[in-house]
């Protein structure tokens, strides 16, 4: 059995997602924010003609941010209806692969909040399968989010700029 | 007052109107032109286009427009001489009326900008009366060869007659049906005019005859209608849409007794010639609709504070089931209703598409091509402002591959092509939410290696890349400027219509020899608002005007702070309203409170204003807004995302629905 995988790099860690979930890699030259958002989301692009959401994956992952780069890419997965991108430090397609894909060991997947749902092995080298559903949030409920005007902390932090 | 605004509103109704009856006009001309050369019959489309044009000269009567009657009354005037002496139109005659309708467009479009309309060119006038003075041919007349009551027969043209008797020689028939009305056959549904409805349906309707009979109680009201019809359908068939005995049905054969004198009308001809009633339709302004979908707008955030309210209620432990029900119920119809009304801004894309052939006419006389449009519309329906922002790009296509693509017929002869070249737009409906488009044609296909050198780039391996290279704003894969595609829009600009405004896509495949193939795929419906533009912490935004009550300037020094736990609110006196002021930098999160010397836009929750602090104001315009559909973006007070043209989303913010949304204390403000 082959599978195809797009590879993303996000800190010194490399991921994999199946290339089924993926429509295709662009690159990241700013969203447009959206107020009152979850922090992770960086804000929404244009992707043929949609307004499609970014996730910033180190945001996502609780890893401190760094600046974007030439190299820094947009993966944008389909799920469903759903089109979202995932903003990665630098990604590449594909890795061809035939091996299994074995659940993570306990310490990954707590180490992880629950976004690594696999692990491949190919060449020796460990990638870690995303839990795509879980970053995007398919399985959460999303009420509306509101707005808040008073004196104490912000219950979200600032948007970042 | 009276006087002006009324006039005013006859012409917008006249431009309206006219505008419809003249392209309904200039598609028969331009299938008349086809006939002509093909030498097919002719007498429906010249019956089409004179009704529209008969149609456009009293309206343009009532409304006073003296250069359109003038040139409306003679373009009539040549078809029903044509018409009456069963003379086909001569090419040159086409062209002729062909320019004539050209001359009503421009000065309808002049009126609609409310200019003053010109007289007719004289030239154009000349040839028009040198048209109806010219003696027509007459077709030989087949009276003779139809079996139909002589008296009958002489209220008929010879047009009308020859297509009888051709009827009959083509394995139709050719029925003549006596309708007598009365108050008991009404009381059936047999009436004149649901007759001539049913039968039309079933069959042609070459004539329809009043005739006075002496009145009997099979006649009460001493009137008959002599019905001639060619049919495919049996003789039952058309007897049981007249409500009449088979029997009664007379297949035009042996010439009969005249069972009376017929009735001399004064134009005979109007009972054909005369526009069918419209049923059921409306005219319909699109800004009164769009105002309707403004009103739904706010029931729909109305609803949503009515949900929060009953969830509020579950929390503090009261049984809310009964409620949710009734919300959830609630919350469908609002989407049915939303979908009713969006239906009606729906034109057929048909609708859109007939307005081709003629661009491509004036094109094909401009390049000396010889090229055949195809068009298949297919019964699909989009919004308005989607078929309004398509027409261009379609033309566009359409005129490039005229220009570009198409060969000389010598060329398309040397490489074994039929000498005339086709272009085709093709039309489906992909699921019930999009629209594919195509424009294809069978000419030389794009030159993908000059292409690279003209762009200084590498050869494009795919469809995909070709694109690109297409899109390339100012590129041309021609050696010399053309006068055709010289102007109008760049494949760039084809590219931001289908993709960037109408959210779709365009695609391109292009065989080398062989031929080129556009593709967008647009949503039916998209949605379009006046808005204004502002600016807060360096981010740009937009507000509908229609929420918007007033911009106003707001010096911060002048307002007042309120109370303690609400620093960032202050309040400004307004014409001895208190107006409350929320920083949108600080509500948004995007930074610092600024203050100084600000714009604020007020906007009336439930009657009582807010104001929302923001840097500065950058116009109005009108936007298509594309709905923030995934949850991930789903906030409170953002409708939505549009393109202000600088190719990233600029959020479209309901400012009423924000402030409904704020927790703040509103004692204070009062």
């Amino acid at each position: 059995l082959t599978a195809l995988y797009v590879v993303l790099e996000v800190a010194d860690a490399t991921y994999v997602l199946p290339a089924s979930d993926v429509r295709e890699l662009e690159t990241f030259s700013g969203a447009t924010r959206v107020p009152a958002a979850a922090d992770f989301v960086a804000g929404v692009v244009h992707i043929r003609g949609r307004v499609v959401p970014v996730i910033d994956l180190r945001k996502r992952f609780g890893l401190p941010p760094t600046e974007y780069t030439l190299e820094s890419r947009v993966v944008v997965t389909e799920v469903g209806d759903r089109l979202v991108g995932l903003i990665a430090d630098r990604a590449r397609e594909l890795l061809r692969q035939d091996s299994e894909i074995k659940p993570p060991p306990r310490v990954i997947a707590e180490q992880t909040q629950g976004f690594v749902k696999g692990i491949v092995e190919v060449d020796k080298r460990i990638y870690l399968l995303l839990d795509l559903d879980r970053i995007i949030g398919e399985e959460q409920d999303h009420g509306e989010r509101e707005h808040h005007l008073d004196d104490g902390e912000p219950r979200r932090r600032a948007l970042p700029r | 007052v009276s006087e002006k605004v009324d006039l005013k509103e006859f012409v917008g109704a006249f431009v309206t109107e006219a505008t419809e009856h003249l392209e309904s006009a200039i598609a028969k001309l331009l299938l008349l032109e086809g006939a002509a050369r093909s030498g097919e019959p002719m007498l429906r489309h010249m019956r089409d286009v004179f009704r529209a044009l008969h149609t456009i000269k009293g309206l343009a009567a009532m409304v006073g427009v003296e250069p359109i009657v003038a040139i409306a009354h003679r373009m009539e005037a040549i078809l029903r001489d044509a018409d009456r002496a069963s003379s086909p139109l001569t090419a040159e005659a086409i062209d002729t009326l062909l320019e004539g309708a050209r001359a009503i467009d421009a000065r309808i479009k002049v009126l609609a900008r409310g200019g003053s309309v010109p007289d007719p060119p004289p030239s154009l006038i000349a040839r028009l009366d040198e048209l109806d003075a010219q003696p027509l041919t007459k077709s030989a007349s087949l009276t003779s060869t139809i079996a139909l009551d002589p008296a009958l027969a002489q209220k008929l043209s010879p047009a009308e007659l020859e297509h009888l008797a051709h009827a009959a020689g083509a394995g139709l028939h050719a029925f003549r049906a006596d309708f007598f009305p009365s108050p008991a056959r009404a009381e059936q549904g047999f009436t004149i005019n649901r007759v001539r409805e049913r039968v039309a349906a079933i069959g042609e309707l070459v004539k329809v005859i009043p005739l006075s009979v002496p009145a009997n109680e099979h006649a009460p009201g001493g009137l008959a209608f002599v019905l001639l019809v060619v049919t495919s359908k049996s003789r039952e068939d058309i007897a049981t849409a007249v409500g009449i005995d088979a029997a009664a049905l007379e297949e035009l054969g042996p010439p009969t007794a005249l069972i009376a004198e017929p009735v001399v009308a004064d134009e005979p001809e109007e009972l054909v010639l005369g526009e069918p009633a419209r049923r059921g339709i409306v005219r319909v302004d699109v800004t009164r609709l769009d105002e309707a979908m403004d009103r739904l707008s706010s029931l729909v955030v109305s609803r949503f504070r009515l949900s929060r309210e009953a969830t509020r209620l579950a929390q503090s432990g009261i049984d809310v089931r009964n409620l949710q029900a009734l919300l959830g119920e609630h919350a469908r119809q609002l989407r049915d209703l939303r979908a009713a009304i969006l239906k009606v801004r729906m034109v057929p894309i048909a609708e859109v598409l007939d307005r081709v052939p003629m661009i491509l006419r004036s094109l094909r006389r401009s390049v000396g091509k010889a090229v055949r449009l195809e068009i298949q519309g297919g019964a699909a329906e989009l919004d308005k402002a989607v078929a309004e922002r398509l027409f261009p790009a379609i033309v566009h296509l359409v005129r490039n591959a005229v220009d570009h693509a198409i060969e000389t017929p010598d060329e398309r002869v040397r490489r074994g092509k039929p000498a005339e070249g086709t272009v085709s737009v093709s039309c489906t409906e992909q699921g019930s939410a999009r629209l594919v488009l195509s424009v294809s044609d069978d000419g030389r296909g794009i030159d993908r290696e000059l292409l690279a050198r003209r762009a200084e780039s590498d050869l494009p391996t795919n469809d995909a890349e070709l694109l690109e290279l297409l899109c390339r704003p100012g590129l041309s894969t021609r050696d010399e400027v053309s006068t055709v595609s010289g102007r109008g829009m760049g494949l760039d600009i084809i590219r931001r219509v289908a993709v960037e405004q109408l959210g779709g896509e365009l695609t391109v495949s292009s065989v080398w020899g062989v031929g080129t193939t556009f593709t967008m795929t647009v949503p039916l419906t998209v949605s379009i608002i006046d808005a204004f533009a502002f600016e807060c912490a360096g981010q740009r935004f937009v507000v509908p005007v229609a929420i918007v009550d007033e911009i106003v300037e707001i010096d911060d020094r002048l307002a007042m702070r309120i109370a303690s736990n609400t620093s960032n609110v202050r309040v400004f006196m307004r014409r001895g309203e208190s107006v409350p002021i929320l920083p949108l930098e600080v509500l948004f999160r995007l930074g610092e409170m600024r203050t100084g010397v600000r714009k604020a836009i007020v906007v009336r929750r439930a009657g009582e204003p807010i104001a929302f602090a923001v840097d500065r104001m950058l116009g109005q315009q009108e936007v298509v807004v594309r709905p923030l559909e995934d949850p991930l973006v789903q906030v409170t007070g953002i409708t939505g995302a549009t393109d202000l043209g600088d190719g990233s989303p600029t959020l479209v913010v309901d400012l009423v629905a924000l402030g409904a949304n704020v927790r703040m204390t509103r004692g204070a403000a009062a």
